[in-house]
């Protein structure tokens, strides 16, 4: 899958419109499910899911190969285009009344995406939970929740340093056990 | 590796997570820049490690998006109107007499500044002459709060407008100014400026005016978005 999503980002830098549409078909859902529990708001999610896309569209050329994996590059801009979103609204202080249990489940009625096989989500879904619980709060605090390292440690009454150590580690339990070159 | 480039690693993995405020980004990127090889190297490797396990971690969490997503997906991207203005600023060249000539008054108002690729002199005129030489040319000035003026001189009658933004600084690190053509039905991407892109002069065509009311300027993540995300900083009214 990832030599051809490879292949798809090439042609759509060549401005394809079918491989982008392959390749928001064999994206869109973890796509989709991260800017969704990051930010919950399911209007913000479809528009910032649009312009994560858009970007893709436009910026196809700048992905390197070297660099990482395509599905690297694109669930990093991704990501990074979900925090700026919620921070944003943050500012303009719209976002207390979303954050009920910052671990709250997806919402109830999403469907079951069509491409990543039963196993994989399984894998994935057994190495977050052979977290520590501290290493799954840094997590979810600062990938999910989009704080900055100072705020998670503000939140957690712990040290700069015990917060990156505890993050550090938690990327690398990860890897391991995914087993993630 | 010394304490310095100890602190520096450990920053690698908030880096990685975006857990950082854009300034200490920025702030990140220029110790990189004077840092060690070995360190560099640790770091980027640390960064490159955990973006691959997050992208695999997505895995967890995916949703499927509504259909009509994909329809309006596709719908925009065959009609994307984003260009990203650096693609205009090649060699700067100069105002040919003709085109100075009749639009003395609005020229000197401008100032002395370089011009685009995007208004060279070719033999059929470029939009930016058509604007300066139409019977209906108008002109707009506006301070941006945060520094400099940006102008516009535009043209109902060739439905286009010139941009030109003197000493505005760039957008902040990470960011991009995108501009916004506003009428009844909203806000219309203008296009994108980068860091690189604003110049001390930058200088830039705006064409399909349509029946917009205002040129608004709003900060927007790399690429832009589809509508503005950020308030409005500056507005220029097309009146």
């Amino acid at each position: 899958m990832t030599t051809e999503l490879d292949t798809l980002l090439r042609q759509v830098a060549g401005r394809d419109v079918d491989a982008f549409s392959a390749f928001y078909d064999q994206t869109r859902s973890r796509v989709f499910g991260l800017v969704t529990r990051v930010l919950r708001d399911p209007g913000y999610s479809e528009e910032t899911t649009q312009d994560i896309y858009l970007q893709v569209w436009r910026n196809a050329e700048k992905y390197d190969p070297s660099a990482g994996s395509p599905m690297a590059w694109l669930m990093t801009l991704a990501h990074r285009r979900a925090v700026d979103r919620v921070r944003s609204e943050q500012a303009a202080s719209t976002r207390e009344s979303r954050y009920g249990a910052a671990n709250a489940e997806p919402p109830s009625d999403h469907v079951a995406d069509t491409v990543i096989r039963g196993d994989e989500r399984r894998q994935v879904a057994e190495c977050l939970g052979s977290l520590t619980d501290t290493q799954r709060e840094c997590i979810q605090l600062a990938y999910y929740d989009g704080l900055t390292y100072v705020q998670v440690s503000e939140r957690l009454s712990a040290n700069l340093a015990t917060i990156k150590s505890r993050m550090r580690d938690a990327i690398r339990g990860l890897r391991r056990c995914l087993d993630v070159p | 590796m010394g304490p310095a480039g100890a602190d520096l690693l450990s920053l690698a993995t908030p880096y990685a997570l975006h857990a950082l405020t854009d300034i200490a980004i920025a702030d990140i990127d220029r110790h990189l820049g004077g840092a060690p090889p070995d360190v560099v190297e640790a770091f980027i490797s640390e960064v490159r490690a955990t973006r691959e396990t997050m992208a695999v971690i997505a895995a967890a969490t995916a949703v499927e998006p509504p259909a009509q997503l994909r329809d309006q997906l596709l719908r925009q991207v065959t009609e994307d109107p984003v260009r990203s203005i650096t693609a205009f600023q090649q060699q700067p060249r100069r105002w040919s007499r003709v085109v100075l000539a009749a639009a003395a008054s609005v020229v000197v108002g401008l100032g002395a500044f370089g011009v685009s690729a995007a208004l060279r002199t070719t033999p059929t005129p470029s939009t930016a002459e058509l604007v300066f030489a139409a019977p209906d040319v108008r002109t707009v000035s506006g301070e941006i709060p945060g520094g400099g003026v940006a102008t516009v001189v535009f043209s109902r009658d060739r439905d286009s407008g010139v941009l030109v933004m003197n000493n505005v600084p760039p957008p902040q690190a990470g960011k991009v100014y995108q501009m916004w053509l506003v009428d009844a039905d909203g806000a219309h991407s203008a296009g994108t400026m980068d860091a690189e892109a604003v110049a001390p002069s930058t200088t830039a065509v705006i064409p399909d005016l349509g029946s917009s009311s205002a040129l608004a300027f709003t900060v927007e993540p790399p690429g832009g978005s589809a509508q503005p995300t950020s308030p409005v900083f500056a507005e220029l009214p097309l009146v």
